[in-house]
């Protein structure tokens, strides 16, 4: 079946169900057939649907809840506006959670070789972690101004504890047979790094990876909330003190979109990445 | 001059507070190109042993000499082939990768030449693993992957083999038909191995010579040279002179637990 057939089935699908509220088992059909994307696509649809029509029918106010036709159309109307600020958070989101991802594995390196070390900076980091970090926000706007910067540090500070444990974890845990061959042919440590505790770490960084990227984007939000002229975060801030809820949920929209877009790379480098690995096979092989 | 002596070597492992004797004043000699086994019940020391002359741990007292120099010497220089309990292939490497590993570390103590490529190559083939080079380790079975660590060894151009207890994870029938191709292979390489194992049978039809050991403390009770002719196939295993040899040292070993 082509994905044109596919997709014509699958409105065909749900104008079914929005029209008749019957059709269930034919809709379960058409997103079997459409493999793995059609119950998650089954699913969107009924969630928006349903979101749609009960705005609709119950002629909710749109300052309370806009339907999503509403906040699409605040989109698209301005679609280059939105594409302006996102570049702002997605560049301070990224440049933080690279920041942060670099100085974790200097950390990781540096503590999974010495025990030492590890006892005296690990409590530091944990003390780090367990503070709320978005508190200190208003904070390092004090310091650093209205610009990227401290959205950044925020970011780069929030990836860095989760980064740090897992890598610290990825290079110790490593096979102890690989670890011994490896010093029975008097590897030296750089070697034993850069051949096995790097490559083993990986699994635990990309898992990492995955869950710091939609991180450091919440990171840059709120610290664009504590103050900023540009950014995503930031037109939800002005567009909520403004009583424009359509725009404030397309900002939304917006936000939500760049986790979904950082994850799925992430997610693509990870498959190539781990194509030894037993967690990136995938199930219908 | 022997190829590897071991002189009075002693070693105790302190584990809170506790002192378990490994070894105790182990004194052996093994000639170049033999094919040396090491057997006794757990906790004899054996692997302790073959760890202490690889260089992976040092004797309390005593003195081991590999090719006239210290173990750790001998390492830098290249001079073992490690075979572990299991496999120890890297997932993330296919089968020829994993046989190129020993030529990318330590790179001052050799590289890997065309004609060693060519031959790691063809010692896969002879084990059967002709149609696997550029697989990954997690597609091979136990039987495979451990065929792979053992041909590694020979193809990594190291002289001494040590093997600690390379079988011990794989059922009867795949343990069998790996020691029979190990025979062979070194029937064509001749390089020096020492061999850790707990099985009697394969350690007579391995080896030039049977060191066996008792436990508490780890020491030598009797070396026992075996006379038996090679090249040496499965037939020999049928052969009178081979279950002498087996008797012969099952009685050694059970002396020791009945004391």
């Amino acid at each position: 079946m082509t994905t044109q057939q596919n997709a014509i089935d699958n409105v065909a699908a749900s104008s079914r169900i929005r029209e008749t509220g019957i059709g269930w088992h034919k809709a379960l059909g058409a997103a079997r057939r459409l493999g793995g994307y059609g119950y998650p696509a089954l699913a969107f649809v009924l969630l928006f649907g349903g979101w749609e029509l009960a705005v609709r029918i119950f002629r909710i106010n749109p300052l309370t809840l806009p339907a999503p036709s509403g906040i699409l159309n605040a989109l698209f109307s301005d679609f280059s506006f939105y594409l302006d600020h996102a570049g702002v958070t997605l560049y301070e989101a990224i440049v933080g959670f690279v920041i942060g991802s670099a100085l974790a594995l200097i950390g990781g390196v540096l503590m999974a070789h010495s025990p030492a070390l590890e006892r005296m900076l690990l409590p530091i980091a944990v003390l780090a972690n367990v503070t709320p970090i978005v508190a200190i926000a208003p904070l390092l706007i004090i310091w650093f101004g209205f610009g990227s910067f401290p959205k950044m540090l925020i970011a780069a500070i929030i990836t860095f504890f989760p980064m740090l444990v897992n890598s610290i974890t990825g290079f110790r845990s490593i096979d102890q047979n690989n670890y011994e061959y490896l010093r029975s042919l008097h590897a030296s440590k750089a070697e034993i790094f850069f051949k096995l505790r790097l490559p083993n770490s990986l699994p635990y960084l990309f898992s990492a990876s995955k869950t710091c990227i939609t991180l450091s984007v919440i990171g840059a939000v709120v610290a664009e909330w504590s103050g900023a002229d540009k950014g995503l975060g930031n037109l939800v801030m002005v567009f909520s003190n403004y009583m424009q809820i359509e725009k404030m949920f397309a900002a939304i929209a917006m936000l939500a979109a760049m986790g979904i877009v950082l994850t799925a790379v992430i997610r693509i480098v990870e498959q190539r990445a781990l194509y030894w690995h037993s967690s990136t096979q995938t199930r219908e092989g | 001059m022997t190829y590897i002596s071991v002189n009075r070597v002693s070693k105790k492992f302190r584990r809170r507070g506790q002192v378990t004797e490994a070894l105790r004043d182990i004194a052996i000699h093994l000639e170049e190109g033999t094919f040396v086994s090491l057997i006794g019940p757990s906790g004899c020391g054996k692997s302790t042993l073959l760890r202490i002359i690889g260089g992976l741990e040092t004797a309390d007292e005593g003195e081991v000499l590999v090719e006239g120099v210290a173990p750790l010497e001998a390492q830098s220089h290249k001079r073992f082939g490690f075979v572990p309990q299991a496999p120890a292939l890297f997932p993330w490497r296919t089968i020829l990768e994993n046989m190129r590993l020993p030529f990318e570390v330590n790179r001052k103590g050799g590289r890997q030449t065309p004609e060693q490529t060519e031959e790691a190559k063809e010692l896969l083939h002879s084990v059967g693993l002709g149609d696997f080079l550029n697989a990954y380790p997690k597609e091979l079975s136990g039987g495979m992957q451990q065929r792979v660590g053992i041909v590694r060894a020979f193809a990594s151009g190291a002289p001494i083999l040590l093997m600690d207890e390379p079988f011990s994870a794989l059922d009867e029938i795949t343990r069998e038909r790996i020691r029979y191709q190990l025979m062979e292979i070194w029937d064509s390489h001749k390089k020096t191995v020492v061999f850790v194992t707990h099985s009697i049978r394969e350690a007579v039809f391995l080896s030039d010579k049977v060191v066996v050991m008792s436990s508490r403390p780890g020491r030598v009770t009797e070396i026992v040279d075996i006379d038996l002719p090679r090249p040496r196939r499965h037939e020999l295993e049928e052969t009178e002179e081979y279950l002498r040899y087996v008797h012969h040292i099952k009685g050694l070993l059970r002396e020791r637990w009945e004391h």
